[in-house]
């Protein structure tokens, strides 16, 4: 009963990708995946402000507070990647930016994965993504599972 | 479009063959049963598979009828079935492609005089669409001339980047699972930020070419359509029937207006739940008190997160829980009054052998769906909270015999 074709898959993925295109370019490319420099990009794109970066063992968070009160943390591992993103707040962040590259496998997988408009989950071997919530409070975490830092507790993630 | 439609379908599949995929037996929840309430505040709800049954069936989601008429016409009106209600948003909102063209509901201005557009968040994505203005009949209630929003529109189809950058596309009846949708939460507005700021992926000032971000007053924003009704606009009150632990077709019952307003929505005795800004409430599971809990029609299972419990390994699947037998476990629900339930339970089920049960193809409800929630401060207790019981939901502001709102109440 579940099966999906491969290609509504690609067909789906094929759609995000018209999606950003007609978004239009000069997006400058985002946070997740990419080196931790980007994060700044991030922080201007969504004309934020670095509200705390902490440093644990094995990676660093940057905290980022975004005028609609929704704060955006960007997880950072040793070797100076992006490896994870995760937001709380009363607005959606842009994820076409602090997602970057990763976005219209995102939204592929959204047409795909979910059940109600409250919940979301993709699982696919380079995305993980996950939200949740409801309207003037939502939350998610999107990260990269094959660049978490070794002994990485997803309970981090928030 | 072809494609992109297929795309849809393909993901409305996966609801489809949850629903279709069907499910197993229990025993109902607590509570005596209630007689349905009758009158002219009273309309009549029901959980079923959805607008598309056959293509795209949902699952767990609670549905009414609108009426929705050109403003202060009493001709120009149309009924528009499977409307989902949902105590997780606010705002009423129609897909644009089930609207009659006679209709042709007036768009609303922007400060700047260009038309007014939404974009509405939800957490799988966003729906595009203008702000229109109807006359609202829902039951016996009638809200005159209030702002609603037209989803996917054709007359407005560029997307500002900063909203579709929230997720993807929620504009057609398929990859919206109904309708429209009936937000009838325990505030007013949905985005009382734009009152005074520019937030990016909410309200735009449209040109036919262009859309630039826009504040929106008060009166001009998506409301909760029970603040605009003239009588019985304090809150709502659901109440639906126990259904068994397999699930059914269909559930009906009924969507009452007000609160203390009318014999029919008297408080009563109840256990009164004040919820905090974010309209949500401490949930105590495990041992672990969770900040961020919320109870929803509009969300179509118990979310939450148990390590002890085994997840379904099946593809697509892997969201939802799969006991090996149905489970019943305790649970606390906290007010910011301070007030707890007693001896509250729910029940977890077998997703996979509920949703595959070949009995269960037409069924729409399944109270035991169950499966965990990405924020680990979140308790998300779903549609099957409603089954067997009779729960209120207080607008912001509003004072009753039982409270002061915004609450919830059963």
């Amino acid at each position: 009963m579940l099966i999906l074709r491969s290609n509504d898959f690609k067909i789906g993925a094929l759609c995000g990708a018209m999606l950003i295109a007609a978004a239009g370019p000069g997006i400058a490319r985002a946070a997740l995946g990419e080196l931790e420099a980007s994060v700044q990009t991030d922080v201007v794109q969504l004309q934020g402000s670095i509200k705390a970066s902490t440093d644990r063992e094995t990676f660093r968070i940057h905290e980022i507070q975004l005028p609609s009160g929704t704060v955006l943390r960007e997880f950072v591992s040793l070797d100076g990647k992006v490896f994870a993103v995760a937001w709380n707040g009363p607005y959606m962040p842009n994820l076409r930016q602090a997602l970057g590259r990763y976005f219209d496998s995102y939204v592929a997988g959204a047409k795909l994965n979910h059940m109600d408009h409250k919940h979301l989950q993709i699982s696919q071997p380079d995305l993980v993504v996950q939200a949740a919530g409801h309207m003037r409070a939502f939350s998610g975490r999107a990260y990269l599972p094959t660049a978490l830092p070794s002994g990485f507790n997803l309970g981090d993630l928030q | 479009m072809l494609s992109l439609t297929r795309a849809l379908r393909a993901g409305l599949g996966l609801i489809l063959c949850l629903a279709a995929l069907s499910c197993g037996g229990g025993s109902g929840m607590l509570g005596p049963p209630a007689p349905p309430p009758t009158g002219n505040n009273v309309v009549s709800v029901i959980v079923d598979q959805g607008p598309l049954p056959t293509t795209n069936p949902t699952a767990n989601t609670l549905y009414t009828s609108v009426t929705v008429c050109f403003p202060g016409s009493a001709t120009n009106c149309q009924t528009i079935d499977h409307i989902e209600v949902d105590t997780g948003s606010y705002g009423l909102r129609l897909l644009a492609p089930v609207m009659n063209a006679a209709l042709n509901l007036p768009v609303q201005l922007a400060s700047n005089g260009n038309s007014l557009v939404q974009c509405t968040q939800f957490v799988i994505g966003y729906s595009w669409g203008p702000v229109v203005a109807a006359d609202v009949l829902i039951g016996g209630e009638t809200a005159s001339s209030v702002p609603i929003q037209a989803i996917g529109d054709s007359r407005f189809t560029t997307v500002p980047a900063d909203c579709s950058g929230t997720g993807t596309a929620q504009d057609t009846v398929a990859a919206f699972g109904a309708n429209g949708i009936l937000g009838i939460g325990p505030f007013a507005l949905d985005c009382p930020l734009c009152e005074t700021q520019v937030v990016p992926g909410t309200y735009y000032a449209c040109t036919s070419t262009t859309c630039t971000g826009t504040t929106v007053v008060a009166a001009s924003q998506v409301p909760n359509v029970v603040t605009k009704f003239a009588k019985d606009n304090n809150g709502s009150i659901i109440q639906l029937p126990s259904v068994a632990n397999a699930g059914a077709a269909t559930v009906t019952g009924t969507l009452t207006f007000g609160i203390d307003t009318e014999s029919n929505n008297a408080s009563g005795t109840q256990t009164v739940l004040t919820v905090d800004g974010n309209a949500e409430l401490i949930m105590t599971f495990n041992g672990v008190s969770l900040s961020q809990s919320f109870i929803d029609s509009g969300s179509n299972g118990i979310y939450f997160t148990d390590a002890n419990i085994s997840l379904c390994t099946a593809t697509n699947f892997t969201e939802f829980y799969c006991p090996a037998n149905n489970l019943t476990l305790p649970l606390t629900i906290q007010g910011q009054n301070g007030v707890m339930t007693n001896n509250l339970t729910f029940q977890v089920g077998n997703a996979l052998s509920m949703l595959n049960n070949p009995a269960a193809a037409n069924f729409g409800a399944f109270p035991l769906l169950a499966g965990s929630n990405s924020n680990a401060q979140s308790f998300d207790f779903g549609l099957a909270f409603f089954y067997s019981r009779r729960v209120a939901t207080a607008i912001e502001g509003s004072v009753t015999s039982a409270g002061t709102g915004p609450y919830i109440a059963f």
